[in-house]
């Protein structure tokens, strides 16, 4: 349909970044074609659904079942110990066991790598001791390993660790990677961001926690976003599904409602992106 | 894209309606340029008639911008809607252009200046 090259990149945001399967839905009506996906922390699973060509039901009954409230119900008692001292205290700190969602992950996606998907993939995550971003892309990633990293929420996941390298959640060095899809050369690049939300009421350390991270992310989101668009030579399509209710980080049960917020959203764009690709 | 220009008390004001993006954001940079070679040393757009913008419209309100700084000028923006704004504060641009809820707030902006 078009010789542009065309880049959907999934920010950070959790069970939100199902938007992207509304607006896949769109796209293959309309057979407007994806030549890259670039996914970061909860995108990356999604990305992930949409790079390896499943169907938007089959997206959503696996995201649906990976992504459960009770992967995040056993407590790593280690992390508590190096919290109170009784243990020595080292990059591996994540007060969530992550056995639930390491098993999930492999059930869902097996022994499939970032080289042998049906669109490119890339998936980005953050290096713990240097802070640079990772954009993992090639069959020297395990796509399993890819997701786990990515969605290394601090504090709730340990870094994982893959080779010699820990690697924390993908938004800490970039909640929305539209930089990936413009050094991939991408022409027409639509960008699906999500800002944190901030806490309503802070009553615990957790909490207080997850406040600072989404100020510090909410402003690394703004300032990246601000340079990708002035960098960029060609068009950056922001798609930003209005939601009435806020969503938490486990509220699956939404995520019908999230698809459908995704879909208004591209529909309003749809008429623009058409133009664009024909130009 | 529609776009009408004015000057009123000293203040350029150029209304713009439609989509801001990468196929009309020459039309509207054409517009802004005219204006700042003519000497408007006051420019404000008015976006009231805005519904969408992208990153090609990002580029070319701030390129409006740094040509009415480098000219002892000043540029702000008007009647903002709540798509467009979404967006420029996703961008960070409500931290480096003034914007202001109407026209009339945003020419009287400049009285003393």
């Amino acid at each position: 349909m078009s010789a542009k090259k065309v880049a959907l990149v999934i920010g950070s945001g959790s069970v939100k970044c199902a938007a992207a399967l509304g607006l896949m839905k769109v796209f293959e009506r309309e057979k407007i074609n994806v030549d890259m996906v670039v996914g970061c922390s909860g995108g990356s699973l999604y990305a992930a659904t949409i790079a390896l060509g499943w169907s938007t039901q089959k997206a959503i009954d696996e995201t649906l079942r990976l992504w459960t409230r009770d992967v995040t119900a056993a407590r790593n008692w280690g992390a508590y110990l190096q919290l109170f001292g009784l243990r020595r205290f080292d990059e591996r700190f994540g007060l969530v066991n992550d056995k639930l969602i390491r098993r999930r992950l492999s059930e869902a996606f097996g022994n499939t790598n970032l080289g042998n998907t049906q669109i490119p993939l890339f998936i980005t995550a953050t290096d713990f001791y240097s802070g640079e971003q990772e954009v993992m892309h090639g069959s020297q990633y395990s796509l399993q390993d890819a997701l786990r990293a990515s969605i290394s929420i601090p504090y709730i996941f340990a870094p994982h660790k893959i080779g010699e390298r820990y690697f924390v959640d993908g938004y800490l060095s970039d909640p929305l990677p539209v930089g990936v899809a413009i050094r991939e050369g991408a022409d027409v690049i639509i960008a699906i961001g999500f800002e944190s939300p901030y806490q309503t009421r802070v009553s615990s350390i957790l909490r207080y926690a997850f406040e600072i991270s989404s100020i510090t992310s909410n402003n690394l989101l703004q300032s990246n976003y601000a340079f990708h668009n002035l960098a960029h030579h060609s068009e950056i399509i922001p798609i930003m599904p209005e939601f009435e209710h806020r969503i938490h980080l486990f509220d699956t049960d939404k995520i019908p409602y999230v698809i459908d917020a995704g879909e208004r959203a591209t529909e309003e764009q749809l008429t623009y992106i058409r133009k664009l690709l024909e130009s | 894209m529609e776009i009408n220009s004015r000057t009123e008390n000293d203040v350029t004001i150029v209304a713009v309606s439609g989509s801001i993006d990468a196929l009309t954001s020459e039309q509207m940079l054409a517009a802004f340029m005219k204006e700042i070679e003519s000497g408007a040393a006051h420019l404000v757009a008015d976006l009231s008639g805005v519904e969408y913008t992208s990153s090609a419209g990002l580029r070319c309100l701030l390129t409006v911008q740094k040509e009415m700084r480098q000219k002892g000028g000043d540029f702000r923006l008007a009647g903002v809607q709540p798509n467009v704004l979404k967006i420029l504060k996703l961008s960070g641009f409500t931290r480096l252009i003034k914007m202001y809820d109407s026209v009339a707030e945003a020419a009287a902006s400049f009285s003393g200046e």
